[in-house]
């Protein structure tokens, strides 16, 4: 199974549900596998953690990033850079754009409106079980309703993130697996994909997902931690690649 | 109860709740704005009041008054907001009220920066405010231990009476860790009728109390700081926590180091030891009382040559370090204040050019 994402995807969820960390290995992945492959940070309201900490590991890889200027790089500023705009009328095989959490960090996605609306776009929302404001399914849809509010587009589908950081085991990318796949069901939305991090491979059963996996190379890390190397990537997991 | 995914200033807001805190009065500022933005839904959940104040000196006496009426209650702020709150502060400890004050520290001086900073130190440890006045500080340096020493800090406040400070810098509050929170509730406070103005009808002693700070009588005054002197000397005597790492180790440096910081030390310890040198550490859980004996002992220690304060801040915990080594071996510091975080290339350097 390839990722059925291409044009302007929007990537969206509530605080801390892994929105950049997916994002960031979705476009290095696509990318190696010969598409066109772009980014912006649109996080204008988180201060940590964005997409410009791994600016160096995109740009090696030949995807163009658009941040903030430097000055307000690490900024709590809600500066929008023109380019974003002109990147979203001419798409390239991939854009992919990531959004700041909840209803708040989408509200940027109604100031981009008048782009939007002349490209086919896909927001896609990021579901972690283990956060607390998605423990369950009714705490995703109100999440997802909030976000639909302030951006004024819809959300066309799901990816799960199911992680507890490096605590996570097996069964807990199993179990989120269930949640979220349940979630899509009873939405009547597509589940993209769902993550797991490279070192939990082995582990996994991938006859029970009815969907890919991409695997996670972290890097979004503290500073005691180093980014994981994202130089042997594999395409996507799939039960043909497994079987 | 199973483990969730937290930020730092999430599990904060949802340890003071599980203390039974039910007061929390804050005005927002980065990078604490989450525990704010929590408590707004969730205070409203369990019966509890939220209120954004119109700055923070407001928001400091609004926690004075609830706690002068016998109320658990906390607030949450950064830097330049903690400036603010000094006042407050002042006034609380004088009156012998219990309150918990968090500071997420970013770079200063001035606004500085929005980044992780630990540069409140000496703020946080010696007293910002006005007067003669100590506050117990309890610095984590994970999410888990965020969230425990939140729930550690209510009954501390309530057994002195005194505002109790948890100091993490930016990225304890930003990061994301798993948490995972004890069942166990922490009980009303059984000496409230202490303090508490809350009626006499309430209380079962017909004591009565004032909450009061003026002292025009200099005999009374200085009286009253001999009081509370007595109290932050038992502070010292009963309330020192540190943990240590490698210190079974015949190592031949020694670092000290808080919050983030440490953990990045801890890295470093760690390459160090794979190329043959020994460094021990002690990390104070409690920056006041300063593990001033653990250092002290830590630093004595044969084949120890150099001790080092490695902090966010340029040099301010490096005079505790100091002192508490007394002379047993020189002492260095390193830092950076900008809100980049020293790496632990960084650190094993500073170590290496310094044996």
């Amino acid at each position: 199974m390839e990722f059925d994402l291409e044009g302007i995807v929007i990537i969206v969820g509530n605080y801390g549900s892994g929105k950049t960390e997916v994002s960031i290995n979705l476009a290095v992945r696509q990318k190696l596998s010969g598409m066109d492959v772009r980014i912006a940070d649109l996080d204008l309201v988180n201060p940590y953690f964005r997409t410009r900490e791994a600016k160096a590991a995109l740009s090696g890889f030949g995807i163009e990033t658009v941040l903030p200027p430097r000055e307000y790089l690490k900024a709590d500023l809600t500066y929008l850079s023109p380019v974003v705009a002109g990147m979203i009328r001419e798409p390239s095989r991939l854009t992919l754009l990531d959004v700041g959490g909840d209803g708040v960090g989408a509200t940027v996605l109604a100031s981009l409106a008048d782009s939007l609306r002349t490209q086919p776009v896909k927001m896609i929302q990021v579901v972690n079980p283990f956060r607390p404001s998605t423990e369950t399914q009714a705490g995703c849809l109100k999440i997802k309703k909030e976000i639909e509010t302030t951006s004024r587009l819809s959300v066309a589908g799901w990816i799960g993130n199911s992680n507890l950081m490096d605590e996570t085991v097996a069964a807990d990318i199993h179990s989120g697996y269930e949640f979220v796949k349940e979630l899509a069901d009873h939405s009547g939305l597509p589940l993209h994909f769902v993550t797991a991090e490279e070192r939990l491979l082995p582990d996994i059963d991938l006859t029970r997902f009815a969907c890919p996996v991409l695997p996670i190379q972290r890097q979004l890390v503290p500073p005691w931690r180093r980014a994981e190397s994202m130089g042997e990537i594999r395409g996507p997991l799939n039960r043909i690649v497994s079987g | 109860m199973a483990k969730i995914l937290m930020k730092g200033n999430e599990a904060i807001a949802e340890a003071a709740i599980r203390a039974g805190c039910l007061n929390y009065f804050a005005y927002p500022i980065t990078p604490q704005s989450e525990v704010a933005e929590y408590l707004s839904w969730r205070l409203p959940e369990v019966g509890g009041v939220f209120l954004q104040g119109e700055s923070e000196v407001a928001v400091s006496y609004m926690v004075f008054g609830a706690s002068a009426c016998g109320e658990r209650v906390f607030t949450t702020s950064s830097s330049p907001g903690i400036s603010l709150m000094s006042e407050g502060i002042s006034y609380i400890a004088a009156a012998q009220c219990p309150a918990v004050f968090v500071n997420i520290m970013r770079g200063g001086p001035g606004l500085g920066g929005i980044l992780p900073s630990q540069a409140d130190y000496n703020q946080s440890v010696k007293g910002g405010g006005h007067g003669d006045y100590r506050m117990l500080v309890l610095a984590p340096a994970s999410v888990q231990e965020a969230a425990e020493m939140t729930m550690m800090a209510f009954p501390l406040a309530e057994k002195y009476r005194n505002p109790v400070m948890i100091l993490g810098d930016g990225l304890i509050g930003q990061m994301m860790e798993p948490v995972e929170f004890s069942e166990e509730l922490i009980a009303e406070p059984s000496n409230k009728d202490e303090w508490a103005t809350s009626g006499m009808d309430t209380r079962k002693s017909d004591k009565r109390n004032l909450v009061k700070t003026l002292y025009l009588v200099p005999e009374e005054l200085n009286e009253h700081n001999l009081f509370l002197k007595a109290k932050y000397d038992r502070m010292e005597q009963e309330e020192v926590r540190f943990v240590s790492y490698n210190i079974d180790a015949d190592y031949t440096a020694l670092i000290v180091s808080y919050g983030t910081m440490s953990r990045v030390c801890q890295t470093a310890i760690d390459n160090l030891k794979d190329e043959g040198i020994e460094v021990g550490m002690i990390r104070p859980q409690t920056l006041f009382p300063f593990p001033e004996k653990a250092v002290l002992d830590a630093a004595s220690k044969e084949g120890c040559k150099v001790a080092f304060s490695i902090e966010m801040s340029m040099g301010q915990m490096l005079e505790d370090v100091e002192r508490s080594v007394k002379g047993r071996c020189p002492v260095r510091w390193y830092g950076k204040c900008g809100g980049e975080v020293p790496t632990p290339e960084e650190v094993v350097d500073v170590v290496k050019s310094n044996i």
